[in-house]
Protein backbone atom coordinates (compact mmCIF):
# COMPACT_ATOMS: atom_id res chain seq x y z
CA UNK A 1 0.00 0.00 0.00
CA UNK A 2 1.45 3.22 -0.97
CA UNK A 3 1.81 5.64 2.47
CA UNK A 4 0.60 8.66 0.62
CA UNK A 5 -2.01 7.61 -1.26
CA UNK A 6 -2.75 8.80 -4.99
CA UNK A 7 -5.38 11.69 -5.06
CA UNK A 8 -7.82 9.48 -6.48
CA UNK A 9 -7.49 5.74 -6.38
CA UNK A 10 -9.11 3.94 -9.57
CA UNK A 11 -12.24 2.32 -8.14
CA UNK A 12 -11.51 -1.68 -7.02
CA UNK A 13 -14.77 -3.09 -7.89
CA UNK A 14 -16.19 -0.39 -10.39
CA UNK A 15 -13.37 -0.10 -12.89
CA UNK A 16 -11.17 -2.85 -12.68
CA UNK A 17 -13.29 -5.57 -11.78
CA UNK A 18 -16.31 -5.84 -12.94
CA UNK A 19 -16.00 -3.77 -16.49
CA UNK A 20 -14.75 -7.31 -18.24
CA UNK A 21 -17.66 -9.02 -16.97
CA UNK A 22 -20.15 -5.87 -18.44
CA UNK A 23 -18.07 -5.17 -21.34
CA UNK A 24 -18.71 -8.22 -23.67
CA UNK A 25 -20.54 -11.17 -22.23
CA UNK A 26 -23.97 -9.79 -22.69
CA UNK A 27 -24.10 -12.12 -26.20
CA UNK A 28 -24.69 -15.39 -23.62
CA UNK A 29 -27.78 -13.57 -22.52
CA UNK A 30 -28.44 -14.10 -26.28
CA UNK A 31 -27.59 -17.98 -26.39
CA UNK A 32 -24.41 -17.70 -27.74
CA UNK A 33 -26.17 -15.87 -31.09
CA UNK A 34 -23.06 -13.99 -32.54
CA UNK A 35 -20.82 -16.38 -32.62
CA UNK A 36 -23.17 -18.10 -35.11
CA UNK A 37 -22.86 -15.35 -37.66
CA UNK A 38 -20.88 -15.84 -41.02
CA UNK A 39 -17.68 -14.31 -41.36
CA UNK A 40 -13.66 -15.15 -40.01
CA UNK A 41 -15.33 -16.34 -36.89
CA UNK A 42 -18.18 -18.35 -38.06
CA UNK A 43 -18.72 -21.42 -36.34
CA UNK A 44 -17.72 -24.52 -37.89
CA UNK A 45 -20.02 -28.10 -38.11
CA UNK A 46 -16.81 -29.80 -36.47
CA UNK A 47 -17.35 -27.02 -33.26
CA UNK A 48 -21.29 -27.44 -33.35
CA UNK A 49 -20.69 -31.15 -33.42
CA UNK A 50 -18.20 -30.70 -30.58
CA UNK A 51 -20.17 -28.34 -28.66
CA UNK A 52 -23.13 -30.68 -28.69
CA UNK A 53 -21.23 -33.92 -27.66
CA UNK A 54 -20.33 -31.55 -24.24
CA UNK A 55 -24.22 -31.30 -23.96
CA UNK A 56 -23.89 -35.31 -23.15
CA UNK A 57 -20.74 -35.20 -20.64
CA UNK A 58 -23.22 -32.61 -18.68
CA UNK A 59 -26.42 -34.62 -19.15
CA UNK A 60 -24.04 -37.18 -17.69
CA UNK A 61 -23.23 -35.22 -14.74
CA UNK A 62 -26.38 -34.70 -13.76
CA UNK A 63 -27.42 -38.41 -14.14
CA UNK A 64 -24.32 -39.16 -12.00
CA UNK A 65 -25.56 -36.94 -8.97
CA UNK A 66 -28.60 -38.80 -9.32
CA UNK A 67 -27.57 -42.26 -9.13
CA UNK A 68 -25.27 -41.13 -6.14
CA UNK A 69 -27.48 -39.24 -4.31
CA UNK A 70 -30.02 -42.59 -4.75
CA UNK A 71 -27.36 -45.24 -3.60
CA UNK A 72 -26.54 -42.70 -0.83
CA UNK A 73 -29.38 -40.50 0.47
CA UNK A 74 -27.21 -38.85 3.12
CA UNK A 75 -24.65 -37.75 0.26
CA UNK A 76 -28.00 -36.54 -1.62
CA UNK A 77 -28.95 -34.04 0.73
CA UNK A 78 -25.26 -33.03 1.15
CA UNK A 79 -24.87 -32.14 -2.61
CA UNK A 80 -28.36 -30.88 -3.42
CA UNK A 81 -26.80 -27.45 -4.41
CA UNK A 82 -24.36 -28.99 -6.46
CA UNK A 83 -26.44 -30.81 -8.27
CA UNK A 84 -29.19 -28.36 -9.23
CA UNK A 85 -25.76 -26.33 -10.00
CA UNK A 86 -24.91 -29.25 -12.58
CA UNK A 87 -28.43 -28.92 -13.92
CA UNK A 88 -28.62 -25.18 -14.51
CA UNK A 89 -24.87 -25.50 -16.44
CA UNK A 90 -27.04 -28.13 -18.67
CA UNK A 91 -29.11 -25.54 -19.28
CA UNK A 92 -26.37 -23.11 -20.55
CA UNK A 93 -25.02 -25.29 -22.22
CA UNK A 94 -28.79 -26.67 -24.44
CA UNK A 95 -29.36 -23.10 -25.01
CA UNK A 96 -26.14 -22.68 -26.55
CA UNK A 97 -26.06 -25.88 -28.36
CA UNK A 98 -29.63 -25.80 -29.54
CA UNK A 99 -29.14 -28.82 -32.41
CA UNK A 100 -27.79 -31.19 -29.62
CA UNK A 101 -30.08 -34.36 -29.42
CA UNK A 102 -31.93 -34.40 -25.97
CA UNK A 103 -32.40 -37.80 -25.50
CA UNK A 104 -31.87 -38.76 -21.66
CA UNK A 105 -28.75 -39.77 -20.44
CA UNK A 106 -28.05 -43.66 -19.60
CA UNK A 107 -29.50 -44.16 -16.30
CA UNK A 108 -26.43 -45.34 -14.11
CA UNK A 109 -26.99 -48.17 -11.47
CA UNK A 110 -26.24 -48.50 -7.83
CA UNK A 111 -24.01 -51.67 -8.51
CA UNK A 112 -21.79 -49.25 -11.10
CA UNK A 113 -21.82 -46.35 -8.25
CA UNK A 114 -20.20 -48.54 -5.79
CA UNK A 115 -19.78 -48.32 -1.97
CA UNK A 116 -18.23 -44.99 -2.13
CA UNK A 117 -20.71 -43.03 -3.45
CA UNK A 118 -18.87 -39.58 -2.94
CA UNK A 119 -15.73 -40.92 -4.35
CA UNK A 120 -17.29 -42.17 -7.01
CA UNK A 121 -19.10 -39.15 -8.06
CA UNK A 122 -16.00 -36.59 -7.23
CA UNK A 123 -14.84 -38.78 -10.41
CA UNK A 124 -17.52 -38.44 -12.54
CA UNK A 125 -16.89 -34.68 -11.98
CA UNK A 126 -13.56 -34.23 -12.18
CA UNK A 127 -13.51 -36.47 -15.57
CA UNK A 128 -16.56 -33.72 -16.50
CA UNK A 129 -14.38 -31.06 -16.10
CA UNK A 130 -11.34 -31.66 -17.63
CA UNK A 131 -13.51 -33.12 -21.19
CA UNK A 132 -15.20 -29.24 -20.58
CA UNK A 133 -11.96 -27.49 -20.31
CA UNK A 134 -10.48 -29.98 -23.78
CA UNK A 135 -13.67 -29.12 -25.60
CA UNK A 136 -12.77 -25.67 -24.71
CA UNK A 137 -9.74 -25.18 -26.49
CA UNK A 138 -11.29 -25.97 -30.32
CA UNK A 139 -13.88 -23.67 -29.42
CA UNK A 140 -14.06 -19.79 -29.97
CA UNK A 141 -16.27 -16.46 -28.37
CA UNK A 142 -19.23 -17.00 -25.87
CA UNK A 143 -18.96 -21.33 -26.73
CA UNK A 144 -15.27 -20.76 -25.32
CA UNK A 145 -16.08 -19.05 -23.12
CA UNK A 146 -19.28 -21.14 -21.68
CA UNK A 147 -17.05 -24.27 -21.75
CA UNK A 148 -14.32 -22.78 -19.75
CA UNK A 149 -16.86 -21.56 -17.04
CA UNK A 150 -18.59 -25.13 -16.62
CA UNK A 151 -15.09 -26.34 -16.45
CA UNK A 152 -14.17 -24.03 -13.45
CA UNK A 153 -17.71 -24.11 -12.00
CA UNK A 154 -17.10 -28.33 -11.64
CA UNK A 155 -13.37 -27.69 -10.38
CA UNK A 156 -14.88 -26.06 -7.68
CA UNK A 157 -17.35 -28.83 -7.09
CA UNK A 158 -14.91 -31.28 -6.79
CA UNK A 159 -13.31 -28.95 -4.23
CA UNK A 160 -16.59 -29.57 -2.01
CA UNK A 161 -16.65 -33.13 -2.50
CA UNK A 162 -13.36 -34.07 -1.46
CA UNK B 1 -13.59 -5.54 -26.86
CA UNK B 2 -14.14 -6.76 -30.42
CA UNK B 3 -13.27 -4.62 -33.29
CA UNK B 4 -15.56 -2.76 -34.89
CA UNK B 5 -16.96 -5.38 -37.10
CA UNK B 6 -17.45 -8.04 -34.53
CA UNK B 7 -14.38 -10.40 -35.50
CA UNK B 8 -11.79 -11.98 -33.12
CA UNK B 9 -8.68 -10.87 -33.79
CA UNK B 10 -4.90 -10.70 -31.94
CA UNK B 11 -6.05 -7.66 -31.12
CA UNK B 12 -9.05 -8.21 -29.11
CA UNK B 13 -7.26 -10.85 -27.51
CA UNK B 14 -4.48 -8.40 -26.52
CA UNK B 15 -7.14 -6.07 -25.30
CA UNK B 16 -8.93 -8.80 -22.89
CA UNK B 17 -5.69 -10.34 -21.61
CA UNK B 18 -4.86 -6.56 -20.51
CA UNK B 19 -8.05 -6.59 -18.65
CA UNK B 20 -6.80 -9.61 -17.17
CA UNK B 21 -3.86 -7.80 -16.19
CA UNK B 22 -5.09 -5.45 -14.39
CA UNK B 23 -7.20 -7.72 -12.66
CA UNK B 24 -4.45 -9.14 -11.73
CA UNK B 25 -2.84 -6.33 -10.21
CA UNK B 26 -5.98 -5.65 -8.11
CA UNK B 27 -5.44 -9.18 -6.77
CA UNK B 28 -1.90 -9.15 -6.22
CA UNK B 29 -2.85 -5.63 -4.20
CA UNK B 30 -5.61 -6.84 -2.78
CA UNK B 31 -4.32 -9.96 -1.08
CA UNK B 32 -2.23 -7.88 1.18
CA UNK B 33 -5.03 -6.63 2.84
CA UNK B 34 -6.52 -10.00 2.93
CA UNK B 35 -3.72 -11.24 4.81
CA UNK B 36 -3.85 -8.36 7.13
CA UNK B 37 -7.42 -9.33 7.67
CA UNK B 38 -6.66 -12.79 8.45
CA UNK B 39 -4.08 -12.31 11.45
CA UNK B 40 -1.38 -14.90 11.79
CA UNK B 41 -3.09 -18.21 11.66
CA UNK B 42 -4.94 -17.43 7.93
CA UNK B 43 -2.25 -15.71 6.51
CA UNK B 44 -0.81 -18.69 5.02
CA UNK B 45 -3.92 -19.16 2.84
CA UNK B 46 -3.85 -15.39 1.73
CA UNK B 47 0.41 -15.84 0.58
CA UNK B 48 -0.49 -18.62 -1.51
CA UNK B 49 -3.26 -16.87 -3.29
CA UNK B 50 -1.21 -14.09 -3.62
CA UNK B 51 1.77 -15.79 -4.86
CA UNK B 52 -0.51 -17.86 -7.34
CA UNK B 53 -1.74 -14.66 -8.83
CA UNK B 54 1.54 -13.18 -9.01
CA UNK B 55 2.75 -15.27 -10.67
CA UNK B 56 -0.31 -15.17 -13.32
CA UNK B 57 0.85 -11.97 -13.26
CA UNK B 58 4.03 -12.09 -14.21
CA UNK B 59 3.33 -14.60 -17.58
CA UNK B 60 0.49 -12.14 -18.75
CA UNK B 61 3.16 -9.29 -18.67
CA UNK B 62 5.81 -11.12 -20.13
CA UNK B 63 3.19 -12.35 -22.93
CA UNK B 64 1.96 -8.92 -24.07
CA UNK B 65 5.54 -7.77 -23.93
CA UNK B 66 6.70 -9.93 -26.22
CA UNK B 67 3.59 -9.41 -28.57
CA UNK B 68 4.76 -5.66 -28.04
CA UNK B 69 1.19 -5.09 -26.86
CA UNK B 70 1.36 -2.81 -23.81
CA UNK B 71 1.12 -4.44 -20.37
CA UNK B 72 -0.73 -2.21 -18.55
CA UNK B 73 0.72 -1.47 -15.13
CA UNK B 74 -0.18 -1.66 -11.38
CA UNK B 75 -1.74 1.45 -9.48
CA UNK B 76 -0.41 2.82 -6.76
CA UNK B 77 -3.35 1.86 -4.89
CA UNK B 78 -7.31 0.73 -5.30
CA UNK B 79 -10.10 1.58 -3.56
CA UNK B 80 -11.37 -1.18 -1.11
CA UNK B 81 -15.09 -1.99 -2.04
CA UNK B 82 -15.89 -2.22 1.26
CA UNK B 83 -14.41 -1.81 4.63
CA UNK B 84 -12.32 -4.80 6.08
CA UNK B 85 -12.83 -5.04 9.41
CA UNK B 86 -12.16 -8.47 10.42
CA UNK B 87 -10.93 -11.71 9.24
CA UNK B 88 -14.90 -12.15 7.63
CA UNK B 89 -14.77 -8.91 5.69
CA UNK B 90 -11.01 -10.46 4.58
CA UNK B 91 -12.19 -13.75 3.28
CA UNK B 92 -14.89 -11.93 1.18
CA UNK B 93 -12.82 -9.39 0.19
CA UNK B 94 -10.54 -12.70 -1.25
CA UNK B 95 -14.02 -13.58 -3.04
CA UNK B 96 -14.10 -10.05 -4.68
CA UNK B 97 -10.26 -11.04 -6.17
CA UNK B 98 -11.29 -14.10 -7.33
CA UNK B 99 -15.03 -13.37 -9.01
CA UNK B 100 -13.00 -10.54 -10.60
CA UNK B 101 -10.18 -12.32 -12.10
CA UNK B 102 -12.41 -14.98 -13.13
CA UNK B 103 -14.71 -12.66 -14.71
CA UNK B 104 -11.59 -11.34 -16.80
CA UNK B 105 -10.58 -14.99 -17.68
CA UNK B 106 -14.11 -15.93 -18.92
CA UNK B 107 -13.40 -12.67 -21.19
CA UNK B 108 -10.50 -13.69 -22.74
CA UNK B 109 -11.74 -16.90 -23.63
CA UNK B 110 -14.77 -14.86 -24.92
CA UNK B 111 -11.91 -12.96 -26.88
CA UNK B 112 -9.32 -14.95 -27.75
CA UNK B 113 -8.37 -16.22 -30.76
CA UNK B 114 -5.10 -18.48 -29.96
CA UNK B 115 -5.66 -21.96 -28.55
CA UNK B 116 -2.39 -21.39 -26.03
CA UNK B 117 -4.00 -18.78 -24.72
CA UNK B 118 -7.36 -20.54 -23.84
CA UNK B 119 -5.34 -23.16 -22.79
CA UNK B 120 -3.98 -20.41 -20.49
CA UNK B 121 -7.09 -18.77 -19.52
CA UNK B 122 -8.87 -22.03 -18.85
CA UNK B 123 -6.69 -23.20 -16.26
CA UNK B 124 -6.61 -19.62 -13.97
CA UNK B 125 -9.73 -19.54 -14.53
CA UNK B 126 -10.36 -22.64 -13.31
CA UNK B 127 -7.82 -21.63 -10.14
CA UNK B 128 -9.57 -19.07 -8.97
CA UNK B 129 -12.83 -20.72 -8.66
CA UNK B 130 -11.21 -23.19 -6.27
CA UNK B 131 -9.68 -20.88 -4.29
CA UNK B 132 -13.04 -18.51 -4.31
CA UNK B 133 -14.33 -21.87 -2.69
CA UNK B 134 -12.48 -21.84 -0.35
CA UNK B 135 -13.17 -18.14 0.55
CA UNK B 136 -16.81 -18.20 0.25
CA UNK B 137 -16.86 -20.51 3.08
CA UNK B 138 -15.19 -18.59 5.51
CA UNK B 139 -16.53 -15.85 4.24
CA UNK B 140 -20.31 -17.77 4.94
CA UNK B 141 -21.67 -17.61 1.64
CA UNK B 142 -23.58 -19.87 0.32
CA UNK B 143 -23.47 -21.61 -1.87
CA UNK B 144 -19.72 -21.67 -1.94
CA UNK B 145 -19.73 -22.98 -5.11
CA UNK B 146 -20.59 -21.14 -8.19
CA UNK B 147 -22.07 -22.76 -11.76
CA UNK B 148 -20.63 -20.94 -14.04
CA UNK B 149 -17.84 -18.45 -12.60
CA UNK B 150 -16.91 -15.72 -14.26
CA UNK B 151 -20.63 -15.40 -16.48
CA UNK B 152 -22.52 -12.27 -15.44
CA UNK B 153 -25.70 -13.36 -13.38
CA UNK B 154 -29.07 -13.65 -15.05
Amino acid sequence: MSPTPPPAPPGFSRRTLLAASAAGLALFVAGCTSSSAAGPNAVTSKQENDLAAQVAVQRAVVAAYAAAGAADPALKTAVADLATQAEEQLAALRAAAPGARSSAAASTSPAAVGANARAWLRAQVKAAAASHATACLGQSGARAALLGSIAAGLRGQDVRLA
Amino acid sequence: MADDSGTLTMSTENAALREALAAEHVAVWGYGVVGAGLGPTGRGRATDAETAHRDVRDQVTALLAERKANPVREQAAYELPFPVLSAVDAAALAVVLEDGTAAAWVRVLDQAVERTTRELAVGWLSGAEVRAVGWRGAAGKKPVTSALPGLPKK
